[in-house]
């Protein structure tokens, strides 16, 4: 029985290494094959100024995320572990957070173009960013990427933030709750403080499902980028290289955390299950 | 009677304890006195309050919230619901055995150290003082000869009875003077049922035991004073043989003879 387990995962662990494998290969093109189309500075190729405007884009999403996921587990510990489930705070969040992440992720992606075509106007007439002057017919947004001085970058940290943030406090609240209450109880009677239970117990029993809750919400929130892009490219751009670099980066980034998150899950969380 | 000594005698004394859930009342004015070192049964119909009493002894029923409580409980001589009552300290003279057993999710070797590590600064137990703790703790529950060579294996892979012995080792390192146990055998076999009764025995002395049982052979087997409850209310504290044999009270002896459903 128990050989037989341990087979079943070392395949699946090996299964597991081939795709991830697999999904490296094109990121690794991209980065290799990387032109600057999309830098003003495409004159001097040097290995590193060729990578980095993927990487500025990568550098910048990854940032967002890990600190929209950080902010959302501290969210669920909030709300799980500290508030009671009569308080009506707790009960309105909760209620929006199951709409919020209820919603198919293209629609915040729609959402954010949408926001950042119709509202270019009144940004360029604010005068806060500085918006590229031919921005109606799209090819402005050539010179585009997640550049931190950009109206793009704004809109794409809040529509991030809301994507993530719903996805990652339901599965954290959720890997909070099946902590089996009699390891809780036995934790209080031996004289455990509450943080002393977290820290000891409830964290460790859980980390594996907090940690595929956060994968699984960034690798939705890059699967839609990535389709954003790949509408921009096919409505938008007559020179798609640096745009498909991206796409190709985005939905290789979101499908290696995908598969990520459902093998953290497959492989340890239901072996912890067993003991809970 | 020389009231001056009284307190000595007495493990846990409790003063008009009144206990609400919400709205509803779940202790009614209990008045009661466990005597130290030995084994005090409580017994009575589901829904009683006999678990909530328990339960107020070690106050871990103040987790769940909604909680009211009036009256006074003296462990050990000093009013637990003082507001210079450290939980901690509480816990740590009170332990605890739930109905079913409930090792927490590592070694056999790091349960029993896991009272004591909370209990301790950081880095203060030594590796030799550690293993001295285990195998004495081990030992009094009589699972070292066959855990010796498993501890580091997961608690939760033992049998039922050795899990709940080992939930009564695990509450020893850290000297508690009562042990309060929520029915400790009915996830156990006979076998399993007998091996905890024994236990309970041998350390009798040592430890003031209260158990909530629905058996009423255990509660007549291994205590020596029992109480009724019914519906809130403390209705007979009497030695357990007399209680069983001549009760006073008529829902005692309805309860004890099986005519209560």
């Amino acid at each position: 029985m128990i050989c037989a387990e341990r087979i079943q995962t070392f395949v699946l662990q090996r299964i597991t290494f081939i795709l991830l494998g697999i999904v490296g290969i094109p990121v690794w093109n991209v980065l290799q094959k990387a032109d600057a189309a999309d830098t003003e500075a495409a004159s001097a190729l040097t290995p590193l100024n060729t990578l980095s405007p993927l990487l500025n884009d990568l550098y910048a999403v990854l940032s967002i995320s890990f600190l929209a996921i950080l902010f959302g587990i501290a969210c669920a510990f909030y709300l799980q572990e500290w508030l009671p489930e009569t308080n009506w705070i707790r009960r309105l969040v909760e209620n929006v957070i199951a709409i919020l992440s209820g919603v198919p992720s293209i629609f915040y992606g729609i959402l954010a173009t949408g926001i950042f075509f119709y509202s270019a106007g009144i940004l360029k007439a604010i005068g806060v960013f500085p918006v590229p002057q031919n921005i109606e017919d799209g090819s402005a947004l050539e010179l585009i990427s997640f550049q931190n001085d950009t109206p793009v970058f704004y809109i794409a940290v809040l529509v991030f933030i809301l994507m993530v943030m719903p996805i990652t406090i339901q599965t954290t609240q959720a890997a909070l709750g099946s902590v089996a209450t009699p390891i809780r109880e036995a934790a209080y009677a031996l004289g455990a403080s509450h943080w002393q239970v977290l820290r000891r117990q409830v964290i460790p029993l859980a980390f594996t499902r907090i940690l595929a809750g956060g994968c699984r919400a960034m690798s939705g929130a890059l699967a839609t980028a990535a389709l954003i892009i790949g509408i921009y490219i096919w409505r938008y751009t007559t020179d798609p290289g640096a745009f498909s670099n991206r796409f190709v980066l985005f939905l290789s980034g979101a499908l290696f955390l995908s598969i990520f998150s459902s093998t953290l899950i497959k492989l340890y969380a239901s072996a912890s299950d067993r003991f809970n | 009677m020389n009231l001056q000594t009284m307190p000595m005698n007495y493990s846990i004394e409790a003063e008009n304890l009144n206990l609400w859930y919400g709205d509803f009342q779940a202790l009614i004015d209990v008045n009661v006195n466990i005597p130290h070192g030995q084994i005090t049964s409580l017994i009575g119909p589901s829904g009683c309050g006999k678990s909530t009493l328990l339960r107020c002894f070690n106050r871990v029923n103040e987790r769940y919230g909604n909680v009211t409580t009036e009256g006074k409980i003296e462990v050990l001589g000093k009013n637990i619901y003082d507001a210079d009552v450290s939980l901690h300290e509480l816990r740590k003279a009170v332990g605890m055995v739930f109905q079913r057993p409930n090792p927490l999710p590592i070694s056999v070797y790091e349960n029993i150290l896991f009272g004591l590590r909370i209990h301790s600064p950081v880095r203060s137990i030594t590796r030799t003082d550690a293993d001295q703790i285990v195998e004495e703790a081990l030992k009094s529950v009589f699972l070292w000869t066959d855990l010796k060579d498993k501890l580091k294996a997961r608690a939760t892979s033992l049998q039922l009875e050795q899990q709940q012995k080992l939930c009564i080792a695990r509450l020893l390192p850290l000297k508690p003077k009562i042990i309060l146990m929520d029915e400790p055998c009915s996830a156990l076999d006979a076998k399993g049922t007998r091996a905890v009764e024994e236990l309970m025995e041998v350390l009798a002395g040592t430890y003031t035991f209260i158990i909530v049982t629905h058996n009423m052979a255990q509660a007549r087997r291994v205590s020596k004073e029992c109480i009724f409850m019914f519906l809130g209310e403390l209705i007979e504290h009497r030695e357990t043989q007399v209680l069983f044999t001549d009760p006073q009270h008529e829902k005692t002896s309805d309860y004890v003879h099986m005519r209560y459903g």
